[in-house]
């Protein structure tokens, strides 16, 4: 095998070439383009091709920018924050507690909802949370409520829920699975307490898929404009939601470019910050 | 080992309110597209197949049906091929540029789907290729190419390394150890990458909601009326989309299982 | 290479066959008929509009949906021209689709203008240029308070202050668009018929009277999310719009009303054009003809998606004669005190219009400030 590690021949490159030649077409070239775009002119509700940094000035220059800016960055990491707390104890049970068979069918029906439209369970959730929906009338048969749910920060972050949590507790449950079982009951035979164990060896064992299932959430809630539109009332509204507002009013694709770049370079160093400690060897 | 039975329950309860939470706007919806209240409460209205018949008799969902089959069948196809040949390249071969070859094949999925949808308007109108059925094919197969690759890399993983040196011995050229050797053993990779794929391509709305122009896709026309005319219609159509993209999955999944004998015992 | 292929078209074509089985309707008769494509608001290209004409004609209406002017400007803007056949268009637009080139000239004689329901609507501004017409107004509604009838009183209504009202605080919604959420900060502001006319000192005022909502609002809403939250209760009242949601809703039985405040009301005001380059400028001309018709005129005016006034007095004979209930709950009857007609007369209702000493971007630049206030 190793014979044929690094060769130019054309069968080598003809597997290697499709991937390269497609997606620097039509995914990295979009991204230059972008790039590009951020310093175009808009007229009379036309683009023209220009290299000007007013679009830069104006959109950094503006405090509402930098507000949504941490709000999204606040909202997102609560996100990862409240999911991976969440999945933790349902993926331990699953890792630990449950037989294999039982733990296939539970990765298999957290599989389903990727089946289901995610616009879908949004409106369901729309309904759900009104003052006049599902909770709220059984919250009135005990006789407390209505409460506000939809059109707040809660509404917003029971969005990123529906959309994180299945793959959140997939990818826990994975690497917590792939843990040597050993460690952990050499730990409990060394008179290690249950949550002790948990923290100082499973966690520890588990970092790399942990903290993998967190970025993705993290990317998924930072870009996500559907809960914080439809649960959130846009109030106030998201960097994705500037996106489309922007472009939407006035065709200021420029401008629009401007905030996807900085969303961009803020999750890749967000990722990349978080991955890197991933993988860093442990002393 | 000592479990105290509380500690069991305990979990086992708080899992069960995970699942219930996740599948919630899932029940709840399907429940809904029967029900004849166009703004469900407790306690629901009558049983009604109103909502499946307008939707249903709306010929623009037809064609937006179409529409979605055929970019889902494509970009799967096109995607599954390129992360193929991609996964494959990774499990073979080491060259100058690797790392950066791994990135470009793995990044989509971090650019968040609004801003992906932006760029991708404006590069395709370039070539006056946006407002098509095929600049969704083309925006989908490149979201799609990661998931095809992860789930054939992985299953590549579990091949024995010496197996195609052992065809290439008994003179095999490459082209026919791959033939002989890779695809059959990849093969339930291959069709659930193909699965998985197709199902990403036909949920996903926000590129296709910018890129598509008049050619709308089923996802597409669910955010029309979400954002206009909001009523159940959208339950009844997500419940059929969701009963059709199911069995999909597991007529896939009956044919991997009768295949996935023979290719295992090479 | 070839088996992976081979492999992939096999197993494509069961899944696609097994989609078709599910699917047993997929291509219908639908395919045969010519296609129309429309740029419209939401609902103008759903069956109840254009059902009648589609089978009447074999012809089929594939519409785009937009809300805002903005929002249609922009849609036009990045298709290639001839894209849509016709665009319905806000009156206030039209002028800038023209200017930039969008809309053919249209005929005057082939439309009804002899029998408009008042003489504005012959000549709309910025319909016509240089004598010429190119857009043809179809439909039009009123603007104003629009409230949940429980949280505030008739009383209470007849002012836009009333949106500042401690009790609705969190309950105050925005249908997501500047120009008529601005308009009514500007009529309270006592701007009047100059609403739209405001000098820098007048626009800092609006932009003060507007941050001073702020505190009550509790959304932005598309069409969809201003219809959801009357209904259910979040929103008690909702600036920026007016019957032609709360419309659909009464109708529903929901306890929401709107009502032109003592400030002074804002006309939305619809019309159609033929998109630049069309093949299809004869069946589009009909299409328009047939909505300007007594019948057309009376299923405008009940539009499911959001209902507004017929314009023609053949139209408003239509209706009263087809849904009389419906011609009562919006005033258009002969000497109904809400008459539509009456309002405009009295100087209580002013045309929706872009602002003239600022420009869009002003506007909606503010918007998203205030959006994120």
């Amino acid at each position: 095998m190793s014979e044929h590690r690094s060769d130019n021949s054309a069968y080598a490159l003809a597997w290697r070439l499709p991937m390269i030649l497609w997606q620097g077409l039509f995914f990295i070239g979009p991204l230059i383009f972008m790039i590009a775009m951020s310093f175009f002119l808009v007229k009379n509700y036309r683009m023209e091709p220009a290299l000007q940094v007013g679009n830069w000035t104006k959109t950094l220059s503006r405090g509402f920018f930098w507000d949504s800016y941490f709000l999204t960055l606040w909202l997102a990491g609560l996100a990862v924050i409240i999911t991976t707390c969440v999945a933790f104890p349902a993926s331990c049970f699953l890792a630990f507690r449950v037989s294999d068979l039982a733990r296939r069918w539970a990765i298999f029906f957290l599989i389903i909802p990727f089946f289901t439209s995610y616009l879908v369970r949004i409106f369901a959730w729309q309904v759900i949370l009104a003052q006049q929906g599902v909770i709220n009338a059984g919250f009135s048969l005990f006789g407390i409520g209505p409460y506000t749910m939809l059109n707040t920060k809660f509404g917003t972050m029971i969005g990123y829920l529906t959309l994180c949590l299945p793959l959140a507790v997939i990818l826990q449950t994975f690497s917590l699975a792939n843990i040597d079982k050993r460690l952990v009951e050499a730990a409990h035979n060394l008179g290690c307490g249950r949550l002790r164990t948990i923290f100082t060896v499973v966690v520890p064992l588990a970092k790399t898929g942990l903290i993998v299932a967190a970025v993705f959430c993290f990317i998924l809630s930072f870009g996500d404009f559907v809960a914080p539109y439809y649960l959130g009332g846009s109030k106030p509204p998201t960097l994705s939601i500037m996106i489309i507002d922007t472009s939407k009013s006035g065709q200021q694709w420029p401008r629009a470019a401007v905030v996807a770049i900085m969303m961009i370079v803020t999750m890749l160093v967000v990722a990349l910050t978080a991955i890197g400690y991933a993988y860093r060897k442990r002393r | 080992m000592k479990d105290d039975i509380t500690t069991r329950w305990l979990l086992r309860i708080y899992t069960a309110v995970i699942f219930i939470f996740i599948f919630a706007p899932i029940l709840a919806s399907f429940v809904f597209s029967f029900n004849s209240d166009r703004f469900p409460t407790i306690p629901l209205g009558s049983f009604t197949w109103h909502w499946y018949v307008t939707a249903f008799s709306d010929s623009d969902v037809w064609s937006a049906a179409e529409v979605s089959i055929l970019v889902a069948l494509s970009s799967a196809l096109l995607a599954t091929a390129i992360g193929f040949s991609a996964a494959y390249t990774d499990h073979r071969y080491d060259f100058f540029g690797k790392k950066a070859f791994l990135v470009l094949a793995l990044l989509p999925p971090t650019i968040p789907l609004v801003i992906f949808a932006l760029a991708t308007l404006g590069w395709l109108s370039i070539f006056g290729a946006s407002g098509k059925v095929v600049s969704i094919i083309i925006a989908h197969t490149v979201l799609c190419v990661p998931f095809a690759m992860a789930v054939i890399r992985l299953r590549l993983n579990q091949m024995d390394p010496n197996l195609e040196p052992a065809a290439w011995n008994l003179g095999a050229t490459e082209w026919m150890a791959m033939k002989s050797v890779v695809v059959p053993f990849t093969l339930p990779s291959i069709v659930a990458a193909l699965c998985l794929t197709a199902a990403v391509s036909f949920d996903e709305f926000a590129v296709a909601w910018f890129v598509s122009g008049l050619n709308k896709t089923v996802p597409v026309i669910i955010l029309e009326i979400l954002t206009g005319n909001i009523d159940p219609q959208i339950n009844a159509i997500g419940s059929v989309v969701f009963v059709v993209s199911i069995s999909l999955v597991v007529i896939a999944q009956v044919l991997v299982m009768g295949r996935i004998k023979k290719p295992e015992t090479v | 290479m070839k088996k992976l292929l081979n492999v992939s078209r096999r197993d494509a074509l069961k899944a696609g066959a097994a989609a078709v089985l599910a699917m047993p309707f997929v291509s219908r008769a639908w395919a045969q008929a010519v296609e129309i494509n429309m740029l419209a608001w939401y609902g103008h290209g759903e069956p109840d509009m254009v059902g009648a004409f589609e089978a009447a004609n074999n012809v089929k209406f594939k519409p785009k949906y937009y809300a805002g002017g903005d929002n249609m400007l922009a849609l036009i803007a990045q298709s290639p021209p001839g894209t849509y056949d016709i665009i319905l268009s806000d009156a206030e637009f039209v002028q800038q689709l023209n200017v930039a080139g969008l809309i053919e000239e249209m005929n005057a004689a082939d439309y009804p203008f002899d029998d408009m329901i008042y003489d504005d609507f012959k000549q709309f501004p910025g319909h016509w240029k240089d004598g010429k017409l190119y857009s043809m107004m179809v439909r039009c509604g009123h603007l104003g308070v629009s409230y949940n009838t429980t949280a505030i009183s008739e009383e209470e209504a007849k002012s836009y202050k009333c949106y500042w009202k401690p009790e609705i605080k969190g309950k105050v919604g925005h249908f997501d668009w500047h120009l008529p959420s601005l308009g009514q900060m500007s009529l309270l502001n006592g701007n009047g018929a100059k609403l739209w006319d405001v000098d820098e000192a007048g626009w800092g005022k609006i932009k003060e009277t507007t941050m001073s909502l702020r505190p009550q609002v509790g959304g932005y809403f598309d069409y969809g999310g201003t219809f959801n939250g009357l209904k259910n209760g979040e929103m008690m009242a909702m600036a920026g719009i007016g019957d032609w949601i709360t419309g659909v809703l009464e109708k529903d039985g929901a306890p929401v009303k709107s009502v032109v405040p003592v400030e002074g009301g804002i006309q939305w005001t619809e019309s159609y054009s033929i998109g630049k380059g069309t093949a299809k400028a004869d069946i589009v001309k009909k299409f328009i003809q047939y909505m300007l018709s007594p019948e057309g005129q009376a299923v405008s005016a009940q539009m499911a998606a959001y209902p507004g006034f017929a314009i023609t007095n053949g139209g408003r004979k239509a209706l009263n004669e087809t849904n009389p209930k419906e011609a009562q709950r919006t005033g258009q009857m002969d000497g109904a005190p809400n008459d539509p007609v009456t309002l405009i007369k009295e100087g209580r209702i002013h045309y929706r219009d872009i602002p003239k000493q600022q420009t869009l971007e002003d506007w909606n630049d503010f918007w998203q400030e205030y959006k994120n206030a």
